[in-house]
């Protein structure tokens, strides 16, 4: 196999192939909590679920809603910013390959600023988890690791996006593709059950006419 | 060493048995460790101990969970800190779920992913249950419900003799001989569920008579002490004993004292026991004193309460039981100066005895210490009344008030209002 055939691999076969076995593993993961056993809110609702749910999913990206966020709003910043910067990050492992039309060199330079940004987030945060006793004392080796191994692949991703050789673009698609092997036995698949997570704070403080807020400042 | 192996068993049984929804969700690899919840739990506030914060109690229970769910975990838990359960695990759990906190669910509110690590402590409090290490004080308090029942009538007896003495003090502070506090009356709308102690009966019942409302005084405790310690058939027989005895009365709701958890377990959590609505209306005193307020039927004078008064949200009635705006209008309608705490409602502080801590005198250290976000909220607003309407933060403030010299006086809300009324409106 040729560097041209191999890194065309890369960039399809290897992808389809890495992103059906994290598509199945994540299947199961929701099919699994989806069939666990629930007693759900039954007493007379005093407010809403469907609008506690919204707010729990809003509560997440809207600072003020939240006192950890409030009271750390810098924190919240990189949080932000971090997701904003993987959220971009994955969806140029479908656009570089698959839609290269779209990449035009405006894009491609938001994308690599949101993606520096991240890194620079991730940095920040690996550095907090090695010296805060805080998070030290709650950190495991996935932990770690995880951090830094996104490190690597928002690197490889600014890489793409600015230099865009065939090396980096091989570097890239490889750790792409180790990542969706890697991310369904590892905490990064926390934002699967955050879905999970969010109905159920949503539906049971909705009910109680917990969330939404209803009246007093903040 | 066999007896040991059976509670290992047995904990692990009930380990598998807890594991729902909620908490398959709060124990996998959902929450990253991120350490938002680190300084929104008072524990951590007053301690600055990482290894109580919220994220690390939950952590100590999670790695068990994780060792035989999570797929990374059953086959490295090194990597992932998974654990296997041990004899030394489940002691260091009794220091965990019951006395380091107090399922406050603060955390789970400030969590970026909702991580619910009070079902998380709850499921272990369980577990410790089935393993027979929960706190003996805890249990006991739950059986002693249950004994009230099976000797109803050795209580019922000294009970209606207390009520009568009780019952003239409501007469005095109406000015009304007709004021009664009715026991076993069938047909009367209301059934309300009182403490063990007289603050707890004497304002209500002026409230009740003030505003001539039917009622008629239950024969058993609000408290359910059986749902601190997960135990969920006992605190469903505990709170069957109330239902029976409002449909033998055929009474139209359920009113509860001023109580955090009791409110919390019969409005919030018995229909999940009993499969489905109860068949009575439950509600708190504090939203029938609410309802009075804006109907009107309660005259009150503000100048009878002119020192600053605030609010403390108790978490079983705020935060997981949604009764925020009700205590305040109630407040405003009868003091001349409200003031808030920061935070307040939902984002309010734990006071630091909650979920069974107030009856636990071997961790009173803790508990004194972990009520100290709570004490400098109050201290911060230069009130000299506190309102409590839970009796576990009441007994609770009544120490905070030594241990901190807040220089406060706490009461109940029913107590305020009854401060505030003018006989004259007596229905």
């Amino acid at each position: 196999m040729s560097a041209e055939e191999f890194l065309h691999f890369a960039e399809f076969e290897l992808q389809i192939i890495a992103l059906s076995f994290f598509a199945i593993m994540y299947a199961i993961k929701a099919w699994t909590m989806a069939r666990l056993p629930m007693r759900w809110e039954n007493a007379p609702a005093k407010g809403s679920p469907g609008n506690g749910v919204a707010y729990s999913y809003a509560a997440t990206v809207v600072p003020w809603m939240m006192s950890s966020a409030t009271q750390h709003w810098t924190r919240w910043l990189e949080f932000g910013l971090y997701h904003i910067g993987a959220g971009l990050a994955i969806l140029s492992t479908f656009t570089l390959p698959f839609t290269p039309q779209i990449m035009t060199q405006p894009v491609r330079i938001v994308f690599a600023v949101f993606v520096a940004l991240a890194l620079v987030v991730g940095a920040i945060r690996l550095w907090r988890r090695i010296t805060a006793p805080d998070l030290r004392v709650i950190s495991t080796p996935d932990d770690y690791f995880s951090l830094a191994a996104v490190e690597v692949f928002f690197f490889l991703t600014f890489m793409t996006l600015v230099v865009g050789t065939d090396g980096w673009r091989l570097a890239y698609f490889l750790v792409t593709a180790a990542f969706l092997f890697y991310v369904p036995f590892s905490k990064i698949s926390h934002y699967v059950y955050w879905f999970f997570a969010r109905v159920l704070m949503g539906v049971r403080y909705g009910r109680r006419g917990v969330m939404p807020r209803t009246g007093g400042a903040r | 060493m066999s007896q040991e192996n059976d509670a290992l068993k047995t904990a692990l049984q009930e380990l598998d048995k807890r594991y729902n929804k909620t908490v398959g969700v709060a124990s996998s690899n959902l929450c990253t460790h991120c350490g938002w919840c680190v300084d929104q739990c008072h524990y951590y506030l007053a301690t600055k101990d990482p290894t109580i914060s919220p994220v690390a109690k939950a952590e100590r229970v999670r790695r068990v969970y994780k060792r035989h769910h999570d797929w990374m975990s059953r086959v490295f838990p090194r990597w992932t800190g998974a654990r296997e359960l041990t004899e030394a695990e489940l002691d260091d759990w009794v220091e965990v779920a019951y006395r380091n906190c107090t399922l406050c669910d603060r955390c789970m509110a400030n969590c970026p992913l909702a991580v619910d690590t009070a079902q998380i402590l709850l499921a272990a409090r369980g577990v410790l249950l089935a393993a027979g290490k929960a706190p003996e004080m805890l249990v006991q308090l739950a059986d002693s419900a249950l004994a009230r029942e099976e000797n109803l009538d050795f209580f019922k007896e000294f009970f209606l003799e207390q009520l009568k003495e009780l019952e003239t003090e409501v007469q005095d502070r109406l000015g009304n001989d007709k004021a009664r506090i009715p026991v076993e009356v069938g047909g009367a709308k209301i059934l309300y569920v009182p403490l063990s102690g007289a603050h707890t009966i004497t304002p209500p019942a002026t409230v009740f008579n003030a505003v001539g409302e039917s009622w008629t005084i239950s024969m058993f405790e609000a408290a359910n002490y059986a749902t601190y310690i997960g135990d969920i058939p006992k605190a469903k027989r505990i709170a069957e004993r109330i239902l029976n005895e409002a449909k033998r009365l055929q009474v139209e709701e359920i009113v509860l004292a001023e109580c955090g958890h009791a409110y919390h377990a019969m409005r919030w959590e018995a229909p999940k026991w009993f499969g489905g609505p109860l068949p009575f209306r439950v509600r708190s005193i504090l939203e029938v004193m609410d309802e009075y307020v804006r109907a009107g039927r309660l005259s009150l004078n503000r100048a009878n309460n002119p020192e600053p008064v605030t609010l403390h949200d108790s978490c079983n009635l705020g935060r997981k039981g949604g009764l925020f705006e009700e205590p305040r209008r109630v407040v405003r309608a009868a003091v001349e100066d409200f003031r808030e705490m920061t935070p307040n409602r939902e984002r309010s502080f734990c006071c630091g005895a909650g979920s069974g801590l107030v009856a636990m005198p071997e961790w009173e250290d803790i508990r004194l210490k972990a009520g100290g976000p709570k004490a400098e909220q109050v201290h911060a607003t230069g009130a000299s009344v506190v309102i409590a309407s839970c009796d576990n933060c009441r007994h609770q403030f009544l120490e905070l008030n030594e241990h901190y010299e807040l220089k406060v006086q706490v009461m109940g809300l029913a107590e305020l209002v009854v401060r505030a009324l003018v006989p004259s409106s007596s229905g």
